[in-house]
């Protein structure tokens, strides 16, 4: 009986003992403060994290297309009624896809994300001699930039947003909405800052990345990160937004001055449309882009163009969400000889390099297709298509764009003509013409130039996410369209807040246009 | 030296029965709980039980105390045998109806999958599977303590209709012929014992034991499943349907220039759709059960053995569903010296379940959606040559399940000492093979394995100590220590190379270089998945009992249980329980006759409420989830992983601490005119307080959500048994009783950080209402014009800032603010009964007997979504997504067509949207579940084999009829949104012929 009573306790005392040890149990699932922030690869998965996060809030229910290119857009839609009442501005229509659209929380997340960042980078250079001063410059940059360019999208898409530079972990007081004005001066300075320490290229012996980056070749991240001219391109974009075109035509002429130190070239447009073409994979022409790449399994069903724009005969579904109709095709690309879509006189068209399937009632916009591995295997809709923000097209036509507004016209033609030179060189059957002679810009041909300038925007960019916001810088430029002044002048061109955000954050209002 | 060869056993035990390598099997030999079922009593139904009389002596009892079985209700226990009559091949389905208190969701009639049990309502806001997991009582089979299917495993699913995995109902290894007792434990001074993982109840079975002298059981049931009718429909019927709205909202057949009528209902030539409408040929059939079981037990009283085989087969009604489990257990007792016991047992089940074949789960499981602009047509032809392009492939589901335990009892006069240890495991294996055909040409592979495991080790002592006849004493202590862990490994992969090679997507042998690289398969399209987490839980307790002449006896217990799943800030927590009793029949009433017992029971408790999830533990934390809607597996960015907060899934901070239950108890157990009439009575009041909740907010920091403690809610309610012996034993026709019945009134109490109210996934959580109401507008109609819409001050009244139109409902502006908007929703209905129960009645006349089950739920609502969507079919199929899945049963006539107004589908303002009033049905019913008649051949069979014990043959029809005003389906086949999809497939009718045997 003595031993017995003895025994239990000492088998007891051995369990209290070995109690801490059995409940002090880390999960395998995520990572603690404890373990993160300590080492190089730590610093690598915070940075590639803003990258995901951006990535994610961009591509989350296909929000970049919604947003730039069916919102009054040139696209209208089969049978999904929640992007009808996008293409009809009619954002506060009950359908899911709508609220989740004015939803801004996945752009908080990017923001977040680098802010936390920022906060603790130091932390990991202190714990580990691997991590350089010069990675660290370089990352601190890239994040500052990626968490401006969330803030520019904010600010296009809601206007007004509420202004957070710093994580606050564990208490998140909510915060009232701040003037967009004052929020873009920020994007540009902060933009200004970040490219200032951006190399062109990573490992490539940049003299402001030098040696290896993360111990990883050039090849790996061709295109995947922000470079230099990703910063001068966007603050393009920013400055254009606020209509500083003077600030547009500095930043645009360092792009153009410099893009061959980025390893960037004008893309023809057979290159453009090839399934295995600028979309296809990572490259440097994606002056800023966000990868799905095949060869990182990130292929997807979603969150990428063609999602929304494929269907029969070019992949098998029969309905494409969106499409442009014939009228308009016929409309928007009215001039001859475009390599882009032409058709000739009797109503052939010879290439399908823009549209496929003209003939039928729903013409597909084929201009992205990168199937699989750029494949044309119809039957499996994975896609790995890159979703390109910006692209040296894009910039050219943003510093024609400003030159015509500053008055530099012959300025703005030449700029609009780089990108004549390389689209309007076919025949009425869509070859190649004899000696890549084409079409420049002629008022005649073309109408006014400021229009024509918006019009090659239109036809280069489409379904690019660029359109809407080219459609109210035109607006602006023009002021002629009482109908779109009213949207602008009355916060119509924003998006309403989602009503959850509204109810959790009562120093939130509605935007003015949507109450 | 013993423990030693406990621990040698446990590993002999192992090595045969744990197949899944060295972490498990350190786990085996690690571990605690089952001596907790000392304090079981016995219940009047099993002891009735002749059949475990001869094992009284063997075996190793669990410590239970007389004078501890007044603190307990008179009302949990069951009676196996007559459960054993079902055709059932799950617990749940046994339970439902049976006992007060418990109630069981039947969501499906397909064989073996999964069904909920919710003792004393709900604990949680049932949002996903994570909080119904958390809301499911505990299950004990012969002190240990059972499992279920993690559902961490949904966190890469983009579908959540079914977990990844088998799907297989894991209590679908109970075998209720090898059951002696059964006692559904739900007031605190019962489960406090079990622990945490007990707070929303405990189901505690006890298997039959070994016997000394040579006996041998015989059971067996065959019976047909037979398919209830239905109306089929076709092309034509669903094309004068939506004529209505085209004739009604549009000119010219179109509704925009854009807009499309779908290709399937435009030719009226089309065979396919618009030919006889006999897909139920192919679908429905009547379908076989069986079950037969044999056991064998024998032995001296030094050492004895219980064998036992079953086999049961449970087929569905329709596509082809259907389960089969074979299962054996083995159980061993030895008493190589007066004070000391030995037993050990082993319990080995295999379901293999043949799954439905519904567009929707194999979309979902292939997460991958085809064009589904056309539906599967209704005629038997096409019907058939999708079926056959099925079988092409394969879907195979095997459960391997085992229990087992080694337990040893040290029994001296005053002191008992129980050690335990055991484990429950059970691994699933799901291969799938689609062919080509099926998806568009792109062909479909996956394999997926994974195991559940809880090992335990559980020590228990007691002491009794009489310090005179009228003062009596009992103090126990128990320690335990438990650890779950849970795994799995899945891929899946798409356009394998031919439709000839199925199997192996990743290279199985390591030595080879290429070890776990897909072979046939593309390898940029084959995804691999491996996940784990394990939990450990440590618990002491001790407790004291003291009774007074037997008339008064008073309890109370301390508990402490530390669990890894907490901070480590707050990885303990303690707990008292007092429970008294009050033998009012002896103090009182000794020499009255109007009651034989009345006893008066009351406890109050406090018990920790059990985390399985180990993130909450981390505190501030990061992941690797950088997926979006609709992808929720993007493995990093740029082929590198990434970590970044867990935005989508909710900021954790510190200090985040336990949940916790309180409760409060007060029982009477009566009986009266001489015992004809015995009743118990349970009012209780249940609050799980302190529980986490992700509350939307932190939006402008990127989080979804923010994960608080703060949650409450309150159950209080009553259960009533009455038993009855209305012609009682003795006469010609005896008629007993039982009728079982369940008040439960559910109540939010708080909501973190004092909030008042909160809306998630389009319900309404408010303090003060309960957690299971639905949150809709209020439909008075429709507008037939564009003048009958209201305007104040010119403005029309709007939804959401779109102004209404003809065509558009008459949604009532409650707040009078000219806007429809979400402060306009009332919550109405409840998806969980208010009352719910059965009555069973028993008849007997000479050897023959008669019983009827009833089983009703009252005061229950559900949302008919099949309507709804059948009315939204302009937004249900714009989108081709996963809602876009029409079935086959598609064309089954369903519902009532005539109860809804024809609005304009293709109004922004979502008019058949399915959150209105119009949708929510009483779902109210009463089922008489079972009609069996038995007839007792013993003492006929006897004269011919005088070793015969028991010989009963009897016949019965299961599910006979449902009374509902419901239009819908059968109103159970509704899962625990209480939002009735359609999916749920017939409950059939079954009749049956069966026969049991004790030799």
């Amino acid at each position: 009986m003595k031993k017995i009573t003895l025994m239990s306790l000492v088998f007891l005392g051995l369990l209290a003992g070995g109690c801490k040890k059995i409940l002090d149990k880390d999960s395998t699932r995520v990572v603690n403060e404890e373990n993160y922030w300590n080492t190089l690869e730590d610093a690598r998965a915070g940075i590639m994290g803003v990258y995901g996060l951006t990535r994610a809030a961009l591509a989350d229910n296909n929000r970049y297309w919604i947003y730039g290119d069916v919102r009054m857009g040139n696209f209208d839609s089969p049978i999904r009624q929640d992007l009808k009442a996008v293409i009809a501005n009619n954002l506060t229509a009950n359908y899911p896809v709508v609220e989740e659209l004015s939803n801004w929380t996945r752009f908080y997340a990017i923001v977040n994300a680098a802010n936390l960042f920022l906060e603790r980078i130091h932390e990991v250079h202190d714990n580990d001699a691997r991590y350089t001063d010069n990675n660290m410059t370089v990352d601190v940059a890239q994040v500052r930039f990626l968490r401006a360019f969330a803030y520019f999208n904010l600010v296009r898409i809601w206007g007004d947003v509420p202004f957070i530079t710093s994580s606050r972990d564990g208490v998140f007081e909510n915060q009232p909405k701040k003037d967009g004005r004052a929020i873009l001066e920020w994007i540009q300075s902060e933009m200004v800052s970040a490219a200032a320490d951006l190399p062109y290229n990573y490992s490539s012996n940049d003299i402001q990345q030098p040696g290896q980056y993360y111990n990883e070749s050039s090849s790996r991240w061709n295109g995947a990160l922000v470079r230099k001219l990703s910063a001068f391109s966007i603050l393009a974009h920013v400055a254009a937004w606020q209509g500083k075109y003077t600030d547009v035509s500095v930043y645009t002429k360092f792009v153009l001055d410099n893009y061959s130190r980025g390893g960037n070239g004008y893309t023809n447009t057979d290159e453009l449309c090839a399934r295995n073409g600028l979309f296809y994979d990572k490259k440097n022409n994606q002056i800023l882009g966000f990868g799905f790449i095949w060869g990182h399994q990130d292929a997807s069903f979603t969150g990428v163009v063609e999602a929304l724009t494929l269907a029969e005969p070019v992949v098998n579904k029969a309905l494409p969400d969106i499409f442009v109709p014939k009228d308009s095709i016929l409309s928007i690309f009215a001039e001859r000889n475009d390599a882009r879509f032409n058709i000739d006189t009797t109503g052939t068209t010879h290439s399908n390099r823009y549209f496929t399937n003209f003939q039928g009632r729903y013409p597909i916009f084929s201009k992205i297709k990168v199937m699989q591995a750029g494949s044309t295997d119809p039957s499996f809709r994975i896609f790995s298509s890159t979703l390109i923000v910006t692209r040296l097209e894009d910039i050219t036509l943003l510093r024609a764009e400003a030159l015509a507004v500053l008055g530099e016209r012959t300025g703005a033609i030449d700029a609009l003509n780089v990108i004549r030179q390389l689209r309007y060189n076919v025949d009425s059957k869509g070859e190649a013409t004899e000696g890549n002679t084409y079409q420049p810009y002629s008022e005649a041909r073309s109408g006014e130039l400021i229009d024509a300038i918006f019009r090659e925007r239109q036809k280069e960019l489409m379904g690019e996410g660029q359109h809407w916001y080219d459609l109210v810088r035109y607006h602006k430029i023009k002021q002629k369209n009482p109908k779109f002044l009213e949207l602008i002048n009355n916060g119509g061109i924003y998006w309403p807040i989602s009503r959850s955000i509204l109810a959790q954050n009562p120093q939130l209002t509605q935007n003015s246009y949507w109450k | 030296m013993r423990i030693i060869a406990t621990m040698t056993f446990l590993g002999v035990l192992c090595t045969t029965t744990c197949s899944f390598g060295n972490a498990a099997r350190s786990a085996c030999v690690s571990n605690n709980f089952s001596a907790m079922r000392s304090f079981q009593q016995q219940t009047d139904a099993s002891q009735k039980d002749t059949s475990t009389k001869d094992t009284a002596d063997v075996g190793i009892k669990p410590i239970k105390k007389s004078i501890t079985a007044g603190l307990e209700s008179k009302g949990n226990g069951l009676d196996p045998k007559k459960l054993a009559i079902f055709p059932a091949i799950t617990l749940q389905q046994y339970l439902k109806g049976e006992s007060a208190g418990l109630y069981v969701q039947e969501p499906s009639g397909e064989p073996a999958t999964n069904q909920n049990m919710f003792i004393h309502g709900t604990s949680q806001p049932l949002l996903s599977p994570r909080e119904l997991f958390q809301s499911q009582p505990l299950v004990i089979l012969d002190g240990v303590p059972l499992t279920a299917e993690h559902p961490y495993a949904f966190d890469i699913q983009q579908y959540k209709f079914e977990r990844a995995g088998t799907g297989t109902n894991p209590l679908s290894i109970v075998n209720m012929d090898n059951i002696a007792s059964i006692e559904v434990l739900k007031d605190v001074n019962a489960v406090a014992i079990y622990g945490p993982k007990a707070a929303n109840g405990a189901i505690v079975l006890t298997t039959k034991s070994a016997t000394t002298r040579r006996s041998i059981t015989f059971d067996s049931y065959v019976g047909m499943a037979t398919k209830s009718p239905v109306t089929t429909i076709n092309g034509q019927f669903e094309n004068n349907f939506r004529k209505q709205f085209y004739n009604k909202y549009t000119g010219n057949g179109s509704y925009s220039d854009n807009d499309v009528y779908p290709l399937y209902l435009s030719d009226s030539l089309n065979n396919a759709f618009y030919g006889p409408a006999n897909w139920n040929d192919l679908y429905y059939k009547n379908a076989l059960v069986y079950s037969a079981n044999a056991s064998i037990a024998g032995g001296t009283d030094k050492a004895n053995f219980r064998f036992s085989v079953g086999t049961a087969t449970n087929d569905g009604v329709a596509d082809n569903t259907g389960a089969d489990r074979y299962n054996t257990r083995f159980l061993v007792n030895m008493k190589p010296i007066s004070w000391l016991t030995f037993s050990a047992m082993v319990n080995g089940t295999r379901v293999q379940r043949q799954r439905n074949r519904n567009v929707r789960d194999r979309l979902s499981q292939v997460n991958y959606i085809p064009d589904l602009s056309s539906p599967l047509p209704p005629n038997k032809d096409w019907y058939g040559r999708y079926l056959n392009e099925f079988d092409k492939g394969f879907d195979d589901n095997k459960t391997n399940s085992v229990q087992g335990f080694i337990k040893l009892g040290l029994n001296f006069k005053n002191f008992n000492w129980i050690t335990t240890g055991g484990v429950d495991y059970n691994e699933g294996y799901r291969d799938i093979f689609f062919a080509r055909t099926l998806m568009q040409t792109t062909n479909y592979a996956s394999n997926y394995y994974g195991y559940n495991q809880r090992s335990f080790i559980d020590n228990i002592a007691s002491y009794d100590w009489n310090l005179d006849d009228a003062n009596k004493f009992n103090f126990q202590a128990g320690a335990s220590l438990q650890f779950d862990e849970y795994k799995y490994e899945y891929a899946y992969g798409y356009k394998g190379s031919n439709d000839f090679i199925k199997l192996n997507l990743l290279e199985p042998d390591p030595n080879k270089s290429n070890y776990l690289s897909p072979t046939v398969f593309n390898q940029n399209l084959v995804y691999k998945f491996l996940d784990k987490t394990a939990n450990n839980l440590i618990s002491f307790n001790a407790r004291a009992t003291y009774q007074f002449k037997e008339k008064y006896t008073i309890s109370a217990m301390v508990r402490a249980d530390g669990s890894s799943n907490q901070q480590p800030t707050s990885r303990w927590f303690y707990s008292p329980l007092v429970s008294a009793a009050w033998d009012i029949k002896k103090d009182l009433l000794e020499n009255d006759d109007t009651f034989s017992t009345l006893n008066l029971r009351a406890s109050a408790g406090r018990l920790g409420r059990y985390e399985h999830f180990d993130n909450y533990a981390q505190g501030p934390q990061y992941t690797a989830f950088i997926g979006f809607t609709g992808n929720l597996i993007t493995p990093g960015y740029n082929g590198i992983a990434t970590l970044t907060r867990p935005y989508t899934l909710g900021s954790i901070g510190y200090n985040l601490d336990w949940a916790y239950q309180d409760q409060v108890n007060l029982g009477l157990d009566l009986s009266f005119l001489k015992g004809r009439i015995s009743a118990s009575i349970d009012g209780y009041i249940k609050e799980d307080k302190n529980m986490l909740l992700g509350v939307p907010s932190g939006a402008e920091y990127g989080y979804s959500s923010v994960i608080k403690n703060g949650m409450a809610i309150r159950n209080s309610g009553v259960d009533l048994n009455i038993s009855a012996s209305i012609l009682p034993a003795g006469q010609t026709v005896t008629w007993n009783a039982a009728f079982n019945i369940n008040y439960n009134r559910n109540e939010l109490t708080a909501l973190p950080g004092g909030l008042k109210e909160l809306s998630i996934n389009d319900r309404l959580f408010k303090v003060g209402e309960a957690v299971d109401r639905y949150w809709v507008l209020k439909n008075d109609g429709i507008y037939n014009t564009d003048d009958e819409v209201p305007s104040v001050g010119g403005q029309k009244l709007s939804y959401n800032g779109i102004d209404l139109k003809a065509g558009d409902p008459r949604w009532r502006d409650l707040n009078n603010d000219n806007v429809i908007d979400a402060k306009d929703r009332v919550m109405t209905g409840h998806a969980l009964p208010v009352f719910a129960g059965g009555f069973n009645n028993d008849f007997s006349y000479k050897k023959w007997t008669l019983s009827l089950n009833f089983y009703y739920n009252l005061n229950r609502d559900l949302v008919n979504q099949e309507m709804a969507n059948r009315f939204d079919f302009v937004n249900r199929e714009g989108l081709n997504n996963i809602n876009s899945v029409r079935e086959i049963t598609y064309w089954e006539k369903r519902g009532d067509y005539g109860k809804y107004p024809l609005y304009n589908p293709w109004s922004p303002v979502a008019p058949y949207q399915v959150n209105q009033d119009i949708f929510v049905e009483n779902a109210s019913f009463i089922k008489l579940r079972t009609l069996s008649l038995g007839y007792d051949l013993t003492e006929i069979m006897k004269k011919k084999s005088a070793s015969m014990k028991r010989f009963y043959v009897y016949g019965s029809v299961n599910n006979v009829f449902t009374l509902t005003k419901y239009t819908g389906q059968d109103p159970e086949l509704a899962d625990y949104t209480g939002y009735d999809t359609g999916y749920g497939l017939q409950i059939p009718r079954t009749y049956l012929l069966g026969v049991k045997m004790d030799f």
